[in-house]
C-alpha cells in the first residue's frame, strides 16, 4: 500500500469538517476565527495534493496567495474582536447584533 | 507499508487529534495552543507533497504571525466576558454532527470515484530539483505567470492592515461636554467604587462654553464669505 493523493484528500476533508463543525457549535468568536484558519489550512493541503499529483506547483503558488488573504482576514478580525472588547461588549456571536435589523 | 505511509499516518493522526482540540478545549488559550500543535503537522504533511516552501510559510505565518495575534487577542478580552464553554444548544450540535457527516460521506464518495489526474505539468520532482529546489520553483512561477496576483495579494494585506488600524483605534465619536477621568477602571465597572452611571465624572467639572468676550465688539455685515473684510484691512 502506497500512499496516494486520496489519502491527503481524505485527511483535509476530515481537517475541514472538524473546522466546520467548530465554527457551527462554538460561540466565543476566537474559536470561531482559529476554526476558519484550519478551513484555511484544510484547502491548503488539497491544493498541495493535487499540485503533487499534477506535477504542477500551481497549487502551492494558490495556496500562497490564500495565505495573504487570510493573514489580511484574521488581522482585521482581530482588530473587531478588540473594539468590541473597548467597547465593553463580549466576544460572543449570540450577543454580537450591531448590524442586525 | 512504506516509510511515507507511517510518517503520513502518524502526522495525520496527531494533526486531526489537535484539531478536535481546538474545538472542545473550553479554554480558549488552550485552544490556541492545540491549534499550533495542528498546523505544525499540516506543515509536515505539507513536507510529505514535496511543497517544502508552503511547509516553512504554515510555520511561520501561522503559527508564528496569526497565533500570536490570536494569543495577544485571547489576554487583551476580559476573560470574565467570554462566553462561559457552551458547544451549542442541542438542535446546533446535532445539525452540526448531521452536516458534517453528510459532507463526509459526499467528499467521500467523490474521492473514491474520482479518475487521478495526468500528469500535465513540467514541474516533476526531477524538473524541481534541476531548477534548484521548491523554493526556487514556487519564485519562478509566483514573479512570472502569477506576477499580477501577487501584486493584488500584497495590495490585499495593506488595505487589511490600514483596515485592522482604523478599526482597532479607540472611539473618536465622544459625546460632547462627558469628561473621564484615569482611575484605572472605569465607574461602575468596579464593585469598589460607588454605583453610577457609566463614564460620568465623579468630580464636578464644569462644561467649557463658549462665552462671548465682554467690551466693545465691530459688527461686521457681509454678503458672503469673499466679501469679508476685516475691519481696517484696506487690500481689497
Amino acid at each position: 500500500m502506497d500512499l496516494t493523493t486520496n489519502h491527503f484528500l481524505f485527511v483535509s476533508a476530515a481537517l475541514f469538517i472538524i473546522g466546520m463543525m467548530g465554527v457551527l457549535t462554538r460561540r466565543n468568536i476566537l474559536i470561531i476565527f482559529m476554526c476558519v484558519e484550519m478551513m484555511v489550512a484544510a484547502a491548503g493541503i488539497t491544493l498541495a495534493a493535487f499540485a503533487h499529483e499534477t506535477a504542477t506547483i500551481n497549487g502551492q503558488v494558490f495556496f500562497l496567495f490564500a495565505l495573504a488573504v487570510a493573514a489580511a482576514e484574521s488581522a482585521v478580525g482581530l482588530a473587531i474582536v478588540v473594539a468590541l472588547s473597548r467597547q465593553g461588549k463580549a466576544p460572543d456571536v449570540n450577543e454580537m447584533q450591531a448590524l442586525r435589523n | 507499508m512504506s516509510w511515507e505511509l507511517i510518517f503520513f499516518a502518524v502526522f495525520s493522526a496527531a494533526m486531526l487529534l489537535c484539531a478536535i482540540g481546538v474545538v472542545a478545549f473550553e479554554e480558549p488559550v488552550h485552544s490556541a495552543a492545540a491549534l499550533v500543535g495542528s498546523f505544525i503537522n499540516v506543515a509536515a504533511l505539507f513536507v510529505l507533497l514535496g511543497a517544502e516552501f508552503l511547509a516553512v510559510l504554515q510555520v511561520i505565518v501561522y503559527t508564528g504571525a496569526v497565533l500570536v495575534l490570536i494569543l495577544f487577542t485571547i489576554m487583551l478580552v476580559d476573560p470574565r466576558k467570554l462566553p462561559s464553554f457552551y458547544v451549542g444548544k442541542p438542535l446546533q450540535r446535532n445539525v452540526s454532527a448531521i452536516v458534517g457527516a453528510i459532507l463526509l460521506v459526499e467528499i467521500g464518495a467523490a474521492i473514491v470515484t474520482r479518475q487521478a489526474l495526468e500528469l500535465i505539468g513540467p514541474h516533476t520532482a526531477a524538473m524541481v530539483d534541476s531548477m534548484g529546489g521548491n523554493v526556487q520553483a514556487v519564485g519562478q512561477v509566483m514573479l512570472s505567470e502569477y506576477a499580477l496576483a501577487f501584486e493584488i495579494a500584497s495590495l490585499v494585506l495593506s488595505v487589511g492592515v490600514v483596515g485592522a488600524v482604523v478599526i482597532g483605534l479607540p472611539n473618536r465619536h465622544i459625546e460632547p461636554n462627558t469628561s473621564t477621568i484615569g482611575l484605572g477602571h472605569s465607574r461602575g465597572s468596579s464593585d469598589m467604587l460607588a454605583a453610577g452611571p457609566k463614564f460620568e465624572s465623579p468630580m464636578d467639572i464644569p462644561a467649557k462654553r463658549y462665552t462671548a468676550p465682554v467690551g466693545e465688539r465691530t459688527v461686521v455685515m457681509t454678503r458672503d464669505a469673499d466679501a469679508y473684510k476685516h475691519p481696517g484691512d484696506t487690500s481689497k
